[in-house]
């Protein structure tokens, strides 16, 4: 019996080190192959090389003059720029109407706030392409051309809900005596708002703006619907090279993005572990 | 009348809170799902476009009334819809099953590794979709890691088929959606009252009847609450049988964006997302319900 136990120990511990191999192992075979000189085969190893980073930054070899990748990395630049104005432009806009709303239904009861809250989980919970195509309905029926505006739009739509999910979680924390306390020494309520509500309240809103920044970023299904033909985001330029055909110069791409959003994540979690 | 004036006064602030928020999701969120609704009752026209009159055909083609004007019932529809709940379903189960064990595992650790393992889970889910998926093509495909390394072992000759196929699709959705699994799953398990465990075993329970009788119910909302949620965005996935599936794996995600992007029948495109919707609001009805119900009579050991 005794025996039997331990065999399971064992068992589910080798388990579980198999999930954690499952989730890293691919990720450190791009991050590996990334450096990897075959031109022809990236997955075949025959050599370490740099090149392929030097090319995503836009410094030419010889490697890249022959392929004529270059123009690709125009694309690719276009395409990280699009990305970041997009992103810069949605998690404001979502931060401040999610801020509100999360806001509104925490201080004030009125009428329709259960309504609100379930409101604010639907665009969650809608398969993305369900939201997408919708948009691109309304877009093309009413008569606004796809471009960076829709694609902004679009993603606010979802991204309010996110925003509005890690402030109520951080408000729904929050010591209300303090409050109090601040209106019986005598504070006005714009006082309290602002010497006790915003600084509790605080770490809520950085880390749902970080969490809309970086679903921005990464959002593929509703943009690829309501971007139109001329707009291209990161991932929507990645997808496309994927259907195309793929270029070694993606698996440096990739390991450059996946450091990206490590590091924001990291920086989030590590935050938000900080102010608990 | 100082009460009449703050009361105006937190209306007013109330009104700058909600009101911008209401009017863009009314617009641009409402807005678009109701022009969608109407559009899968709209008949389409001859060069993409619309004609404006009532058309149930749309919903037709998919479940057995096609317009009987212009084209008998093809049951293709119907047969990728079945598909799509079949890999939605698979995916579901194999992802449950990799993260069930695991959880229990990492519930026993110190908190510090706790915490650690939690981090590494999370971690990938703000990693780029499109390149983790990405990962998958360069490990599947022909030339891929996979083939590569079997053929310089001396293993095989020709390259296995790994990529476009349904099990590749199946094998990208569990990648993707451990996140959304382990955490509601983990979550019931941390709960777990041992001594409860314990106490079946000291009864004489064996360990088939201990996990079924007392473990299984007792974490049966985090299973179903993961199921959900790895369930939704699978149905409707259409990233993934695009990157790493075939004609053959073809999901209602795909068939969709056939609708909007090359066929141009949108009318039917819209059909189809509904019917997507229907199913998942349906779901999420029947959650809620039971979250509710489970409420009202607490933890009950059969």
């Amino acid at each position: 019996m005794r025996f039997a136990r331990r065999i399971g120990t064992t068992g589910l511990i080798v388990y579980t080190l198999l999930f954690f191999a499952f989730i890293y192992l691919p990720i450190a075979l791009i991050v590996v192959y990334s450096f990897n000189a075959d031109p022809v085969n990236m997955m075949r190893w025959s050599g370490f090389t740099i090149d392929w980073y030097r090319q995503i930054f836009g410094f030419r070899n010889a490697a890249s003059e022959a392929a004529l990748y270059i123009e690709s990395t125009d694309q690719l630049i276009a395409a990280v720029r699009t990305s970041l104005i997009v992103a810069a432009s949605t998690t404001v806009i979502a931060t401040v109407l999610g801020t509100a709303t999360a806001l509104a239904v925490y201080r004030f009861n009125f009428f329709g706030k259960r309504f609100y809250r379930v409101l604010l989980f639907v665009p969650m919970l809608m398969p993305d392409i369900v939201l997408g195509i919708a948009l691109l309905i309304f877009f093309v029926g009413v008569g606004i051309s796809l471009g960076i505006g829709t694609i902004i739009i679009g993603q606010c739509t979802f991204l309010i809900s996110y925003v509005f999910i890690v402030v109520s979680a951080r408000l729904a924390g929050m010591d209300r005596s303090l409050e109090n306390a601040s209106a019986d020494l005598g504070a006005n309520e714009w006082t309290t708002f602002r010497r006790i509500i915003l600084p509790q309240v605080m770490p809520g809103v950085v880390g749902g703006a970080l969490l809309a920044f970086i679903i921005s970023m990464d959002d593929l299904v509703i943009t690829y619907f309501i971007s139109g033909t001329s707009t291209q985001t990161l991932p929507i330029f990645i997808f496309g090279m994927l259907r195309r055909g793929i270029k070694p110069e993606v698996n440096a791409i990739a390991t450059v993005m996946l450091l990206f959003s490590f590091t924001i994540a990291a920086a989030g979690l590590y935050l938000r572990r900080r102010n608990r | 009348m100082s009460g009449f004036s703050r009361r105006s006064r937190a209306r007013a602030q109330l009104a700058l809170l909600l009101g911008p928020v209401s009017l863009f999701l009314a617009i641009f969120l409402a807005g678009p799902l109701i022009i969608m609704l109407i559009y899968s009752f709209l008949a389409p026209g001859l060069y993409g476009g619309v004609e404006w009159e009532f058309y149930p055909h749309n919903f037709g083609r998919i479940l057995g009334f096609a317009d009987p004007e212009f084209e008998i019932f093809d049951p293709v529809y119907i047969a990728i819809f079945l598909r799509s709940l079949r890999i939605a379903l698979t995916t579901v189960l194999i992802t449950l099953l990799v993260c069930y064990p695991a959880a229990f595992q990492i519930s026993r650790l110190s908190d510090r590794w706790k915490s650690f393992a939690l981090f590494l889970i999370t971690l990938p889910f703000f990693a780029s979709l499109i390149v983790r998926l990405f990962i998958w093509i360069l490990i599947l495909k022909k030339t891929g890691f996979i083939n590569v390394a079997l053929s310089e072992l001396g293993l095989i000759d020709t390259p296995l088929e790994l990529i476009y196929t349904e099990g590749a699709v199946v094998l990208g959705m569990v990648y993707i959606f451990i996140p959304f699994m382990f955490l509601p799953v983990y979550a019931s398990v941390e709960k777990l009252d041992w001594t409860l465990v314990r106490a079946s075993q000291d009864l004489g329970a064996n360990g088939f009847q201990t996990f079924r009788r007392v473990i299984l119910p007792l974490t049966l909302p985090g299973v179903i609450a993961g199921s959900i949620i790895v369930f939704i965005p699978a149905l409707g996935n259409f990233v993934v049988p695009a990157v790493l599936g075939g004609a053959k794996s073809l999901m209602l995600g795909n068939l969709i964006e056939q609708q909007f992007l090359a066929a141009r029948n949108w009318p039917f495109g819209a059909a189809l997302a509904m019917l997507v919707m229907t199913i998942v609001l349906a779901l999420l009805f029947i959650y809620i319900r039971y979250e509710a119900r489970r409420g009202d009579d607490a933890p009950v050991i059969r």
